[in-house]
């Protein structure tokens, strides 16, 4: 295998890995599919790291992916128990309810009208019944939010 | 010295421009800013249509000189990786999201298989795709409202959209233009045993993170603990608060 074609490659590949990455914390307004961008930089940079690290011939750079991943799991600890509170105090997931904490002099984000979402139900197999019809346990089903 | 040589590359515009990478980063930025949520569902077909285009010329401009066999595995992981990346951050639904970045997750594990890396392609399965990823879906399933929620469907306002799409297009564009036309010559892997191909992979590692990085592996698992705590310690208060609180208006 040729040593520095495969550098090559994994390293456009990471850089396109941190890319998408940091357009989806850039563009994305979801804290949760904020994060998961993150971790999907994390990975570009990973892949970085192992790759210099087989050019190098050199296990430093794998084991700064070990630590990453490490930094990582704790990362996702705290976040996610931060978008816990935060979720808990707004009812939402939106970051842009947390605008007000902007520094002064900025403009604040406005909500563009959007039109409403077009909610299709969806059509699912139907079995032919057999047997005897069970009784609807009606307090059951007022449970279950769908399906 | 090796790394000089990269950071001496020069970008050769003229050349680069003849670089079918270029082109397909270029289709894949128009793609995502199709694809992105905001507003229009109309430019999901033509987003879709340039997408694989431009991942067409990534993959096709790659430069792949291994064994066929090699290529194709490679092609392939490539392709699975980057699709499901995309799909992650253009997905409305936060729970399709995160289980389209565990299938990336797996891609990416497929490419440290690939380079030799075995214990990474399964601490990266283990620890991401089996713990992190799960996390994620229980917050999803205990935060997220029902149906789709205004601000997963237009994200920011158009503008801004645009500036990040060219932004991130730009700053991967310039990498890889630098990256794609490295002179061959001098540049080579230094005159080492490889360890990292040796048939004891997993027991080198180790000896080495235990020998050569004791005190960083002492200092993470701190980090760990301090990480459990801190989660504990953040969640701990969140009954006792009254849930509706003023915190802010919402505008």
């Amino acid at each position: 295998m040729n040593e520095v074609t495969l550098l090559q490659n994994y390293l456009i590949l990471s850089g396109l890995l941190f890319g998408i990455g940091l357009l989806g914390f850039l563009v994305r307004r979801n804290m949760i599919v904020m994060f998961l961008s993150v971790e999907m930089m994390l990975q570009g940079i990973s892949l970085s790291f192992a790759a210099w690290g087989r050019f190098h011939h050199d296990w430093d750079g794998q084991i700064m992916v070990l630590f990453i991943i490490a930094v990582a799991g704790c990362e996702a600890a705290i976040a996610l128990a931060l978008i816990l509170v935060l979720v808990q105090r707004s009812q939402t997931l939106d970051i842009a309810h947390w605008q007000h904490q902007h520094e002064a002099g900025q403009l604040r984000f406005r909500e563009p009208l959007v039109p409403e979402a077009t909610v299709t139900t969806p059509i699912w197999p139907q079995l032919s019944p057999a047997g005897v019809e069970p009784e609807p346990d009606l307090e059951a089903e007022s449970h279950r939010k769908r399906i | 010295m090796m790394s000089g040589q990269f950071l001496l590359a020069t970008i050769d515009f003229a050349e680069s421009l003849r670089n079918p990478l270029l082109w397909g980063i270029f289709c894949g930025a128009l793609a995502l800013g199709l694809l992105l949520p905001y507003r229009a569902q109309s430019a999901r077909l033509p987003g879709l249509l340039l997408a694989i285009l431009g991942l067409g010329l990534v993959v096709a401009a790659l430069p792949a000189e291994f064994h066929w066999s090699e290529t194709w595995i490679f092609r392939i992981l490539v392709i699975i990786t980057l699709i499901s990346a995309v799909a992650t951050i253009i997905m409305e639904n936060a729970v399709y999201a995160a289980i389209w970045f565990a299938l990336s997750l797996l891609g990416t594990a497929g490419l440290f298989f690939f380079q030799g890396a075995q214990f990474l392609a399964l601490a990266t399965i283990i620890v991401y795709a089996g713990a992190i990823v799960v996390t994620f879906l229980f917050v999803i399933m205990l935060a997220q409202p029902d149906g789709r929620a205004t601000y997963d469907r237009i994200s920011w306002a158009q503008s801004s959209k645009t500036g990040s799409v060219l932004t991130a297009g730009l700053l991967v564009g310039l990498l890889t233009a630098t990256l794609g036309h490295l002179p061959d010559t001098g540049l080579s892997p230094p005159d080492l045993p490889n360890g990292i191909l040796h048939e004891d992979h997993v027991a080198q590692l180790g000896s080495h993170l235990f020998t050569a990085h004791l005190i960083e592996i002492e200092i993470v698992g701190t980090l760990l603990l301090v990480a459990l705590v801190g989660a504990v310690a953040i969640l701990i208060h969140i009954k006792e608060e009254p849930s509706n609180e003023p915190v802010t208006e919402h505008e």
